[in-house]
């Protein structure tokens, strides 16, 4: 099995590989124009479900491993959990957006430049 | 938690985590366990020479020859915290200038999966049983005992001797083999 010759590097080696993963999407301005935004409910639901479902496969692994007596296939049960959690909560589906935030309008130019001003002496005076 | 990557960095997080608590947990539960097995050596010649050890300050050193058979079944040590076992025989003996001598005669490497039960007939020693000066010489009692290491996926690695050792006493005088 995989995993019987240090599992702890096996993990390093994922984290570095998660790592520039990351360090690429950002430089690519492609992913940029994805939306990827939830409302706060759905955050919420989206962290309880990936939390849920990997405690869930550790003990599901966990147990399956001490059976068959191979610690290697407690780790694949964990990947996978950590697999379909990615899938269920990482881009945004529409069950994270059932709570959308409720903005005010936006109020007409006309009225925001003149409310500027006064602003504009307020801080003034307070610098000094 | 509202991007992705700050999502994907906590979820990530959160499985390290929990990997950590279930490496800690298999640990946990092969912690306590006995691993030491009966083990059966037998010695079925000796034979005895003086030779010129250049590795040590004196004239002339002992220099032993065994030839052993080693039977065990290591089978229930192997469990799921067991990549490997390192197995060793050693013969221990006491004399005149040194009140307590061990040397390592032979060695194996026994990974999980395979030989299990070891049944070793007329095997020579791999390493060269010099001895510190000449004790070896009519020696009353060299005792040959079979340890090993336990090397784990996670936790610490426990040295066992096995339960089971053999007593020979070696020739009176060089060139001569003893047969038991």
């Amino acid at each position: 099995m995989l995993f019987e010759t240090g599992s702890l590097t096996r993990q390093i080696e994922y984290f570095f590989f998660f790592h520039l993963i990351i360090q690429h999407s950002k430089m690519l301005s492609i992913f940029n124009s994805i939306p990827t935004h939830m409302d706060y409910k759905g955050q919420k639901l989206a962290e309880q479900i990936f939390q849920g479902i990997i405690l869930v496969s550790a003990v599901i692994g966990f147990v399956y491993g001490l059976i068959i007596e191979q610690f290697g296939w407690t780790v694949y049960i964990v990947l996978g959990g950590f697999a379909v959690s990615c899938l269920l909560t990482l881009p945004p589906w529409p069950m994270y957006r059932q709570n959308p935030l409720s903005w005010q309008p936006a109020l007409p130019e006309t009225t925001g430049e003149t409310q500027h001003k006064p602003q504009e002496n307020l801080k003034k005076k307070k610098h000094k | 938690m509202n991007t992705v990557l700050s999502r994907a960095n906590s979820l990530f997080a959160f499985s390290l985590s929990v990997m950590a608590a279930l490496t800690f947990g298999c640990f946990i539960t092969t912690a306590f366990k006995d691993r030491r097995v009966p083990v059966d050596i037998h010695v079925s010649r000796v034979m005895l020479k003086n030779v010129d050890d250049f590795t040590g300050p004196r004239e002339r050193s002992d220099l032993g020859f065994i030839t052993f058979d080693l039977s065990a079944d290591i089978k229930p040590i192997f469990d799921w915290n067991v990549k490997q076992l390192f197995l060793y025989l050693s013969a221990e003996y006491a004399t005149k200038s040194n009140a307590l001598n061990q040397v390592v005669l032979w060695d194996k490497i026994v990974l999980r999966g395979e030989g299990t039960k070891l049944n070793l007939r007329d095997m020579k020693s791999k390493y060269f049983f010099f001895d510190d000066g000449n004790g070896l010489r009519a020696n009353k009692n060299i005792t040959l005992t079979l340890s090993w290491n336990v090397v784990p996926n996670a936790g610490i690695l426990p040295l066992v001797m096995g339960s089971g050792h053999m007593s020979v006493p070696f020739p009176e005088s060089y060139e001569t083999t003893k047969s038991y």
